[in-house]
């Protein structure tokens, strides 16, 4: 079966309004914003952003998250040995929640935006259908990594208790509030119809 | 299509691959993350490894390293040492304290410590206990150290004058014990090590620099730890040292009397610590003669130690009784003594060559007996003295020592002597004047024996006037009078009961009393129903009421 797609009749959607009209006209004629085929330089942007929250989030991991200081001394916490000391004491649950949230989730965003540029390249041969629905999951989850970020301010504001405790925010909690938005960022930038047009594209050679 | 039939010329458009502005983000990104990392890695201090016996109350990760109460690191971990006997903390220093980790640094656990001397480390009971770091003095860097058990009494900083003091006996001396000066506390004892190598006690004493100067070469040091007790001609004296030195020991320094001060001294500079004063004073003693007497006599109850006195004088003292300074077949009794000989120069007039004084005074018959120091414990003494009309003899040597000839103490001359003077004091005692006041004495008593039985007598006449007193009928009449008095209470009280008379009235009076209440009840009742009946009476009783007409 024949795919075609508007941009190969030459109509572009307009970012802004939604209206579709032909790319020739170079300003949408209802709203006058710029008309472009596909998100200008999506890919170029999207690996911007993936590329910067990779390089936060090493220090997002390897700094202290938070420092909880009481009777007795501080201690200093990152976001691992929080997850490896609630695993030791027994706290199951919690951990794998902290784990999933914090580790797992940017991680795989990661690697399922790294996979959807690849793609959108024209890289790999995985069925365009499946790479939007993962390209959707990932838009979706992107927001829940904020968690971590949200228990941390919640904590430093409740609990000062002057000398006997007080929790202060580490120096890795604002690495990882900018990888979360960065990774979202990446997926925002993204432009899932270059998934399509390469089998547009390809379909469209084939035909005369 | 168009355009190749209009055959108008076209612009070919290269796509020149420009780098678009949003690489900026990536870069800044990389920056700032490689800038955190770096920070955090690379900002952070030297790490020192610690070693200590026990881990107790350090916590890696929370227990803080502190130089005079300033944060400069924090333990990261504390684990087992290889052979199992110590822990090692790695202790992370904080960025710019890596010139803290030098030779001489030490480190030790700051936790609440109680101990005879003193309280410290209370802050520590809340806050938790914290490692302290001294810095060494040095500047070589080291970050291998052994931690100290205890903490120092003063900070290696603080500056004053360190000295060891050697005792065969470590006493009730311990570390932080203080050191005084004529009662004042001008230092600590720092540390007490046993020298194994020579079975003695070292303490490392710390003297505060503003009192370093009273200790000099001459200065004897004494432990001052318990308390003294001595039997005089004035009686017993008993003195103590201050509360805290009965507690945790003490030690005292001063210059003996008629010692030398000598130079000031240096660090380091060791000195012995006497058991007590006694022996601090006698330490002067220099002796230049090492003396042998042979005695022909039992030398029990002497000891090594025991005095030799001239006259009273002390002169030196018994070294060792041994007969192996007798030569062979020679029963007689060898006794070494010490003594200066400058003390007997002084003693005896006419000797200008002080350095032959023994040898001019065994000439003019200075001979050695043995006295009886203590009638008490028969303890003996080396008593040297002039002995007139002695054998002439001169002073001879036997090997390294000299011999002074020695006189036997027990001469029955001399216990005659002895008894007689006895006789002699006794001869003297007022035994008849005493006799007489005994005489007086028993007298008076006889006199005031007399005068208790007169009392006596008195006493017993007074008991039998009171027998009579007693016997007489008015007193026997005195509980029949009693006894009627009793029965007209009862009577007058059996007036008040129920069958009384008392009773009746007052059963009356209530009655009247309930019928005016009753009457007054009837009264508040119609005044409430109208009030005006106070005024107008009740109705159609009194004057009618006028009526208007109609």
């Amino acid at each position: 079966m024949e795919i075609r797609s508007a941009a190969a009749e030459g109509l572009a959607s307009c970012h802004l309004c939604g209206k579709v009209s032909p790319v020739d006209l170079g300003h949408c004629p209802r709203c006058q914003s710029p008309l472009h085929l596909r998100k200008p330089h999506s890919l170029e942007r999207t690996w911007c952003f993936l590329i910067s929250s990779i390089a936060l989030y090493f220090p997002a991991n390897l700094l202290p998250i938070m420092s909880v200081s009481g009777i007795g001394g501080a201690s200093h916490d990152t976001i691992m040995s929080g997850v490896l000391n609630f695993w030791k004491k027994g706290d199951f649950l919690v951990a794998i929640i902290i784990f999933s949230a914090s580790i797992l989730i940017p991680v795989l965003k990661m690697i399922a935006l790294c996979w959807l540029c690849f793609a959108a390249a024209g890289k790999t041969h995985t069925s365009p259908k499946n790479l939007t629905r993962l390209y959707h999951i990932t838009e979706l989850v992107g927001r829940w990594s904020m968690v971590d970020v949200f228990v941390v301010a919640i904590l430093v504001a409740l609990v000062q208790v002057g000398a006997l405790s007080s929790v202060l925010p580490g120096p890795a909690i604002l690495s990882f509030a900018a990888v979360v938005i960065l990774t979202m960022f990446a997926a925002m930038s993204f432009d899932p119809r270059l998934l399509w047009d390469q089998h547009v594209g390809r379909d469209l050679s084939d035909t005369p | 299509m168009t355009e190749e039939e209009t055959h108008e010329p076209r612009a070919t458009i290269h796509h020149r691959r420009r780098w678009s502005s949003v690489w900026v983000v990536p870069l800044l990104a990389l920056i700032v993350a490689g800038g955190l990392v770096w920070k955090h890695y690379a900002g952070r201090g030297p790490i020192a490894y610690v070693r200590f016996e026990t881990a107790e109350s350090i916590k890696a990760g929370v227990t803080e390293v502190r130089c005079r109460s300033v944060r400069v690191g924090i333990i990261e971990k504390v684990d087992l040492s290889d052979d199992l006997l110590s822990v090692v903390a790695e202790v992370r220093m904080d960025p710019n304290s890596e010139h803290l980790l030098r030779q001489g640094t030490r480190f030790w656990v700051v936790k609440p410590r109680v101990s005879g001397a003193s309280i410290s480390g209370l802050s520590t009971i809340v806050e938790g206990a914290y490692l302290e770091l001294e810095p060494g003095d040095t500047n070589l860097p080291v970050h291998h150290f052994d931690g100290l058990e205890e903490p120092p009494v003063t900070s290696s900083s603080v500056p004053g004058l360190r000295l060891t003091l050697i005792s065969e006996d470590a006493g009730s001396l311990s570390s932080g014990s203080p050191i005084y000066y004529r009662g004042f506390e001008v230092g600590r004892v720092e540390r007490r090590t046993l020298d194994i190598t020579n079975r003695r006690i070292r303490f490392d004493i710390f003297i505060k620099e503003e009192y370093s100067s009273l200790v000099s070469q001459g200065t004897c040091f004494w432990n001052t730890s318990g308390i003294d007790v001595t039997a005089g001609a004035d009686g017993f004296k008993v003195s103590t040292p201050s509360f805290q030195a009965m507690l945790s020991g003490g030690a005292v320094f001063s210059v003996p009397k008629g010692g030398n001060v000598g130079p000031p001294v240096q660090d380091g500079a060791v000195f012995e610590l006497y058991p007590d004063e006694e022996s601090a004073q006698k330490s002067i003693f220099r002796p230049d003669h090492r003396i042998l007497l042979f005695f022909d006599q039992t030398v029990r109850n002497l000891s090594p130690g025991a005095p030799v006195e001239f006259r009273g004088i002390p002169l030196g003292r018994v070294v060792e009784i041994s007969f192996k300074h007798s030569p062979p077949g020679d029963s007689r009794v060898p006794v070494v003594i010490e003594i200066d000989s400058d003390t007997l120069g002084k003693a005896v007039e006419d000797i200008n060559d002080p350095s032959k004084a023994l040898a001019e005074c065994v000439r003019r018959g200075l001979r050695a007996k043995l006295s009886s120091a203590s009638l008490l414990t028969g303890a003996l003494f080396v008593d040297l003295d002039f002995v007139p009309g002695a054998m002439p003899a001169e002073l001879t040597k036997i090997g390294e020592y000299e011999v002074i000839p020695t006189e036997s103490s027990a001469s029955i001359a001399q216990l005659q002597d002895q008894v007689k003077a006895i006789l002699a004091k006794i001869e003297a005692l007022p035994l008849d004047d005493t006799l007489n006041k005994f005489g007086t004495a028993a007298d008076e008593i006889s006199i005031t024996v007399k005068d208790l039985r007169g009392t006596l007598d008195e006493a017993e006449g007074a008991l039998a006037e009171a027998k009579k007193l007693l016997a007489r009928d008015e007193t026997q009449n005195l509980t029949a009078e009693l006894q009627a008095t009793l029965k007209q209470v009862r009577s007058s009280v059996d007036s008040l009961g129920p069958e009384g008379a008392m009773q009746g009235d007052l059963a009356r009076t209530l009655d009247e009393l309930r019928a005016a209440l009753r009457s007054f009840k009837v009264l508040s009742d119609s005044i409430e129903e109208k009030p005006n009946s106070l005024l107008f009476g009740r109705e159609g009783s009194g004057d009618p009421t006028p009526r208007a007409k109609r």
